[in-house]
């Protein structure tokens, strides 16, 4: 059988704003099979979007491909002309992006932009363009397709803006569709939702498609072949199942130890280091970071090697047995806390404005001392409400907040300045949350200043020091600023920051949703290992089920501003009281089990 | 300031940061704006020390003498050099709009960088109090202010600080809120910072960017202000010897003697064409960095 889509040699270079180029992609081969679905794996920077864009001939401002061909049944999207790759794209291949708002016109309402589509990649006229979209809009799933027609993309919500723009691709009837990280971002209710209209969907169709997530879990439960990249290159091409159950690149192993797992609880080992920047000829792009690489990983190029049914692998250890070391499982049994209650919270409620439902009602939930506790939630859940409320952001309506049995003041500029050091919040955007013109010694001496009178100027440096090495920053860290940091260097400084006050609860906002797998995996083993060695108790609000698993002691599940469920987060796992948490662990895609 | 950062790599960092921060000075509009600033600042400051007669003295040659009779820019009606007028004239078209500019400028950043702070009702009354000063034309303004109170340097100073308050505190209140919802901002708050702290740590040096470039542009305005106002009467009274006034006292000698109103009339236009050139490339840099 041909394939609808074929890669070969793909490589993709950017040009700098120095004039230097720099290869992204390199040499890579892919083919997308009618009525199949091919996951494409790594982290953000190995070149995965620019590959999916790259294949569909768009030639993003900068890129230029430097070699390969993308074939479209017999054509190369690399060499069409500009003009006649508008004709291509819609009828023949299409592109669905991770922002579907940014992808939808804001200014037309549905009808008239499925009309523009279908006029004109389509023979459908008048009547017949009114009956296709209301089909379009149906098979994805929009309620009330009719009434939807007048309405304009914002006045939908953000899984439903991406059911519309899988329906807008798949208007014109590609045989090709390409996607780039469509859920990602969404809840993952909707995105169970969305992922699972659109196997049915692509089947139905004979559609081939190429899904990029970083998802591991979310591609084995749509994906049919799943390609993992890593430096602009292909590491390691196999059947879905064969890649995620036996593993052979020291690459894929390491994601997918890095991936939280909600099927069981069992330590998250992160990928230390980050991508190349650019595509390492002559060695293995991965060595660097891989815990089994050897002298001649270094010294000559690897190339794709098969290593079983079409599997491919570019490792040159590849099949030794000896090299599958399982993440060690973490004991189920919670760890000892003093059960004594830290922190209290009593029939709290939260609002924005007077106008407007309160964004918690009615929270009751406790921290105790020396304890891990999640939050999770989807959006609108209130979880974050909940946290700023306790951090002093926002003052709440009604309810008490008591540390150590002592009420405190809604902001928190009311409260005490031992009690404003007691308890300190971790921001979910690393990027917003330190000043960029602040190095990190700067960031770190000022709580060391407001909240630790017993740091003598003299000792500011080395307890600056001690801060970034207890989260695990080099010292010469010390004299830089955000903007020459990596995503999981600022949210460790950032807990480092909290930490540097010496605080009893540390408030965790979504801190490691901005990052990759492997970075988060990191953060994890970080906090666990904080709380092991300080005794701080920290309350941990995540949308992941998998990383609370990993973490927490106890965990309480909030929707619409109420506490759904609380329990030991074992118990909650293996047993959910609550049929909201049951949904929540159903919708969490899984990985398959060796 | 720490012991690291006397490393090589760390002083060619600090360098670069630096280098980083004067980009704007690279670009050519930054480059041509800021060689007229240093010779207008040259003629401004050294100028009057090379002026070869006394800038007020009457009767220092021939009244109405054009450029050939020994004198480089004629005499005017009373007889003063006008090239010695020239050079001293100067001063008060860069110091005055540089007062002006500096004083509405705090009054107007402090109240928008309080504004955006603080938010809520505060900010609202802030903000419609400054839309209301703006619109009211600023030539009316001006004039009925100075009507008011008088000419002297001082009121003029006032009056021009008076309509660039608003207007300055307008972008700076806008330039302080896209700061202040940032978490490091909120972070701050938590600690207990002041209010002080907050606005001049925090918020004031990440919103320079655009701040800076609005000054230069505001500055080209109060420079026109300050010489359209000696024209008219105004602002500079006789015997001074403005540019601003020397264009109105040279316009009536025009046919006669066109080097003394075209001379500091062309100074004032590159003196703001300079200023304008250095908004635009700042402004260039800071959205460009932040891409």
């Amino acid at each position: 059988m041909s394939a609808a889509l074929s890669i070969e040699g793909l490589t993709v270079a950017y040009r700098l704003e120095g004039g230097e180029r720099r290869v992204i992609v390199s040499g890579v081969d892919l083919e997308l099979q009618a009525g199949q679905v091919v996951g494409l794996a790594g982290e953000s920077g190995c070149g995965k979007s620019t590959l999916a864009l790259a294949a569909t001939g768009y030639r993003a401002p900068g890129a230029e491909v430097l070699a390969g061909r993308s074939l479209l049944g017999d054509v190369d999207l690399i060499a069409l002309k500009e003009r006649d790759l508008r004709k291509v794209w819609g009828p023949r291949i299409a592109f669905v992006a991770q922002n579907a708002l940014g992808a939808l016109n804001p200014g037309t309402t549905l009808e008239r932009q499925f009309k523009q589509t279908l006029k004109a990649h389509s023979e459908a006229r008048g009547e017949a363009i009114r009956t296709r979209t209301l089909e379009l809009l149906d098979a994805v799933g929009i309620p009330e397709p009719d009434a939807a027609l007048r309405r304009y993309s914002h006045q939908f919500s953000g899984g439903q803006q991406q059911r519309i723009a899988i329906a807008l691709a798949l208007a014109s009837d590609p045989s090709v569709l390409i996607l780039d990280e469509p859920t990602t971002g969404l809840d993952v209710t909707t995105q169970a939702r969305i992922t699972a209209m659109l196997g049915g969907l692509l089947a139905d169709r004979g559609v081939a498609a190429l899904y990029v997530s970083h998802d591991l879990a979310l591609l084995s439960t749509i994906a049919d072949r799943m390609v993992v990249m890593y430096g602009g290159q292909v590491v390691e091409q196999a059947a879905c199942g064969e890649a995620l159950q036996r593993p052979r690149h020291p690459y894929t192993r390491a994601l997918l130890q890095a991936a939280p797992d909600i099927e069981g609880r069992r330590q998250l080992l992160g990928i230390p280091g980050r991508p190349p920047l650019s595509v390492q000829e002559g060695r293995c792009a991965f060595a660097d970071r891989c815990t089994m690489a050897v002298e001649a990983c270094t010294t000559h190029s690897i190339g794709l090697e098969s290593v079983g049914t079409e599997h491919l692998v570019r490792c040159i250890r590849a099949t030794d047995p000896a090299l599958a070391t399982p993440p060690r499982e973490l004991t189920a049994k919670r760890r000892e806390t003093e059960g004594t209650p830290l922190l209290t919270v009593e029939g709290l409620v939260c609002c924005y404005s007077r106008h407007h439902e309160p964004a918690v009602k009615d929270v009751s939930v406790h921290v105790e001392a020396g304890e891990i506790l999640g939050v999770v939630g989807e959006s609108g859940s209130g979880k974050t409400t909940l946290l700023r409320a306790l951090a002093g952001v926002i003052a709440p309506v009604e309810g008490t907040i008591k540390l150590d049995g002592t009420e405190l003041a809604g902001l928190a500029r009311q409260r005490r300045p031992e009690q404003r050091r007691d308890l300190q919040l971790v921001f979910q955007n690393p990027m917003s949350s330190l000043n960029p013109l602040h190095t990190a010694a700067d960031t770190l001496r000022r709580p060391i200043r407001l909240f630790r009178p017993d740091v003598s100027r003299r000792e500011e440096q080395a307890t600056i020091e001690g801060l970034l090495e207890s989260v695990n920053l080099a010292p010469e860290i010390a004299d830089r600023r955000p903007t020459e940091l990596s995503g999981g260097q600022l949210q460790r400084l950032s807990i480092a920051r909290a930490l540097a006050a010496n605080p009893r609860l540390i408030l965790c906002d979504e801190i490691t949703s901005a990052l990759d797998l492997s970075v988060q995996a990191i953060i994890v083993e970080l906090l666990r290992d904080l709380v092991t060695r300080t005794g701080v108790s920290l309350l941990f609000v995540s949308h992941d089920l998998g990383v609370v698993r990993a973490l927490c002691d106890r965990t309480v599940v909030m929707r619409d501003g109420v506490v759904r469920e609380t329990a030991e987060t074992e118990q909650l796992f293996t047993a959910p009281g609550d049929d909201y948490t049951s949904e929540l662990l159903d919708a969490m895609p899984a990985l398959p089990t060796a | 300031m720490s012991a690291t950062a006397t490393t090589p790599a760390a002083v060619a960092e600090r360098l670069a940061r630096k280098r980083r921060g004067l980009a704007w000075a690279r670009t050519f509009e930054g480059r041509v704006g800021l060689a007229i600033l240093v010779a207008v600042a040259l003629l401004v400051t050294v100028g009057p020390l090379f002026a070869p007669y006394p800038p007020n003295e009457i009767g220092v040659g021939v009244p109405l003498a054009t450029p050939e009779g020994g004198h480089l820019l004629g005499t005017d009606q009373l007889g003063r050099d006008l090239f010695s007028r020239y050079l001293d004239g100067g001063t008060t078209i860069v110091l005055v709009p540089l007062a002006a500019n500096v004083l509405g400028f705090l009054i107007g950043g402090l109240l928008g960088l309080f504004g955006a702070y603080q938010g809520g009702r505060t900010d609202a009354v802030i903000a419609r109090v400054f839309d209301l000063l703006i619109a009211i034309p600023s030539l009316l303004l001006t004039l009925v202010l100075i009507a008011g109170l008088g000419t002297s340097w001082s009121t003029l100073i006032f009056v021009i600080a008076i309509v660039t308050a608003p207007r300055a505190g307008r972008v700076i209140r806008g330039a302080a809120q896209t700061v202040a919802v940032n978490d490091y901002v909120v972070a701050a708050r938590l600690r207990g910072e002041s209010v002080w702290w907050v606005l001049c740590r925090e918020i004031l040096p990440n919103a320079s960017g655009p701040i800076v470039a609005i000054f230069s542009l505001y500055l080209t305005y109060a420079i026109v202000g300050v010489s359209t106002l000696s024209f008219l009467g105004l602002g500079a009274q006789p015997p001074s010897s403005d540019w601003g006034l020397m264009v109105a006292e040279g316009r009536d000698v025009l046919t006669i003697n066109p080097w003394a109103t075209l001379v500091p009339a062309f100074s004032i236009g590159l003196l703001a064409i300079a200023f304008t050139l250095i908004a635009d490339s700042i402004d260039r840099r800071t959205v460009g960095n932040e891409a």
